[in-house]
């Protein structure tokens, strides 16, 4: 007996450490109502704590290689590659002016939405809080699409939260740990989110395929989806509020499983491959943030300046086109002036009386001969080269 | 008497590493496959912990420290992964387990056929995880066999470089 065991011990070994991790997967796995396997959404304990294992002995060097990769970057882009800063510089101020007075001109139509809605009973949640973390790691696996930020429960993190950048939503929150988060990123194949067409108004599930593109899956044929199309968030998901961007519709391909589908094919509008600072929305309210409240106001003040400004430019265009009256052609139709606001057409081709009529007044030749006695003719000669 | 010659080879040959290599190169090694993907944009066509599992197999010509290595890095990347724990953990088990097997029974001094041993042992760990994720499991997986061979053949590139470099940290007597 001992000699079969020390025969067959490597093989023995194997079996053992096979088993264990065929009964240990089974452990994960459920299989569903529809007869298909999934995996258990929620970790089981011991599961858990083998991925907080991991996490603990990978994050540390990863936060120290990181580290290192943005101190060098840090140094070349704050203190050497700083050419066209000032343009650049300028350029976004320029940006910034812009985009207040859009928001200022878009606040009306958010308010009256926001009233709407208050009316309709319908409840529209705004991103209220967001907390930066940057990405430090990935899963190492192109077929787990999921990467590792520096934030965790520390910070308040919780499952499920939505994570963004400026361009789009990225994903969502999967694992949190003390100093670590674990988020599933929209291109994986396991992920989904809700999604609308923004001008087709069509809705659908966002997923990734394979090879980390996103696709909206399961739609009807619709010749009306055109690429180009802008792709938001439907907001029905309880992940991500409603409106964000997602992407931008590249093409249109038909469902290999069921006819009359399709599935949309999204370029995301986020960088996917190269996050490097990500936004977590730790809380969303149905009012804007204090901060937004402020920006908002900012750009109302600022509105109103420059519609002070536009006002002052346009009386001061106005008294100018008052002092150039040969910019106005009397010859020309009134609707065809120059200034036609400015100046009424019916004063245009109207001569101004005198105070003191003499002569040299248009229409005077018709006017009878002055009287010997008006001082105002007297030793100056009607026609002097008729003079003896 | 082909057993004799096995063992023979194998006392003759087995070769021995410091401490921090054996406690370093597998932890480099998951951390760089957990931090690189991010830097290459997708084009990560490698495997690290597999490279550095079969090469410790190879050279230590011990089927169980093969398979107890194997097991543990496919355990640690399924743990930083989504996906279930054990999948990755089978295939390198497996992996790590012939590569040793194969290190008792020929000549791995040679450089070209530690070379080509990997890129099989790379191919058979994608089979063994593709199978083990849809057929043992039933869990629905999207894989491309082109991808799978590119990662096969980024696992040889690196191996050329790094072989020989882990070669070098052997002890002699």
């Amino acid at each position: 007996m001992e000699s079969f065991f020390l025969r067959y011990r490597n093989l023995l070994v194997l079996l053992a450490i096979l088993l264990a991790q065929i009964i240990g997967l089974a452990v994960q796995v459920r299989r569903a109502d529809n007869g298909r396997s999934t995996l258990d959404p929620g970790d089981a304990a011991g599961v858990r704590l083998i991925r907080l294992w991991a996490d603990a002995v990978v994050t540390p060097p990863e936060k120290f290689f990181h580290g290192t990769k943005l101190g060098a970057e840090s140094l070349w882009q704050d203190y050497l590659d700083l050419r066209n800063v000032r343009q650049q510089n300028k350029d976004l101020q320029k940006t910034i002016d812009r985009l207040c007075l859009e928001q200022a001109a878009l606040l009306e139509d958010a308010k009256q939405g926001t009233r709407l809605q208050a009316l309709m009973d319908f409840q529209q949640k705004y991103i209220y809080k967001t907390l930066a973390a940057q990405v430090i790691g990935s899963s190492g696996s192109d077929s787990s699409r999921v990467f590792y930020i520096d934030k965790g429960k520390n910070y308040g993190l919780e499952s499920d939260m939505a994570i963004i950048t400026a361009d789009g939503i990225v994903g969502k929150v999967r694992e949190v740990y003390p100093r670590t988060a674990q988020v599933l990123a929209i291109n994986d194949q396991t992920s989904g989110a809700g999604v609308i067409l923004e001008s087709t108004r069509i809705r659908g599930i966002l997923r990734g395929n394979a090879d980390g593109r996103l696709q909206i899956v399961g739609i009807l044929a619709d010749q009306r989806i055109q690429p180009g199309e802008k792709v938001l968030t439907a907001g029905g998901d309880q992940i991500f509020p409603r409106g964000l961007p997602v992407g931008v519709v590249e093409k249109v391909v038909p469902d290999p499983e069921r006819d009359s589908f399709i599935d949309v094919v999204v370029k995301p509008a986020a960088h996917l491959d190269r996050l490097d600072e990500v936004l977590v929305i730790t809380s969303t309210e149905e009012r804007f943030s204090n901060e937004q409240q402020q920006d908002m106001a900012t750009s109302e003040a600022l509105k109103g300046a420059e519609a002070a400004a536009a006002k002052e430019q346009q009386k001061a265009s106005e008294t100018m086109a008052e002092r150039l009256p040969g910019l106005a052609d009397p010859n020309a139709p009134a609707d065809q002036q120059p200034y036609k606001a400015v100046t009424p057409p019916a004063t245009v081709g109207a001569t101004p009386q005198p105070l003191h009529p003499d002569r040299f007044t248009p229409g005077a030749t018709s006017s009878p001969s002055p009287e010997p006695g008006n001082g105002t003719s007297a030793g100056k000669p009607e026609h002097p080269g008729r003079n003896p | 008497m082909a057993v004799l010659g096995a063992d023979y080879r194998r006392d003759m040959g087995i070769r021995h590493y410091p401490l921090l290599v054996y406690a370093l190169t597998p932890l480099v090694a998951l951390v760089l496959q957990a931090w690189l993907p991010r830097l290459l944009l997708g084009y990560a066509w490698f495997d690290l912990p597999l490279v550095v599992t079969v090469y410790f197999a190879l050279v230590r010509r011990d089927p169980i420290q093969g398979m107890l290595m194997g097991s543990s890095m496919g355990l640690f990347e399924d743990a930083l992964t989504h996906h279930a724990i054990g999948v990755n953990g089978i295939a390198k088990t497996v992996a790590g387990f012939l590569a040793g097997s194969v290190g008792m029974r020929i000549d791995v001094e040679n450089h070209a056929i530690r070379l080509m041993l990997l890129f099989l042992f790379s191919l058979l760990s994608s089979v063994l995880y593709v199978f083990v994720y849809r057929v043992l499991l039933g869990l629905e997986l999207d894989w491309k066999w082109l991808v799978e061979l590119m990662k096969a053949v980024g696992n040889t590139a690196i191996a050329a470089a790094l072989f020989p470099l882990l070669d070098r940290t052997q002890i002699r007597d």
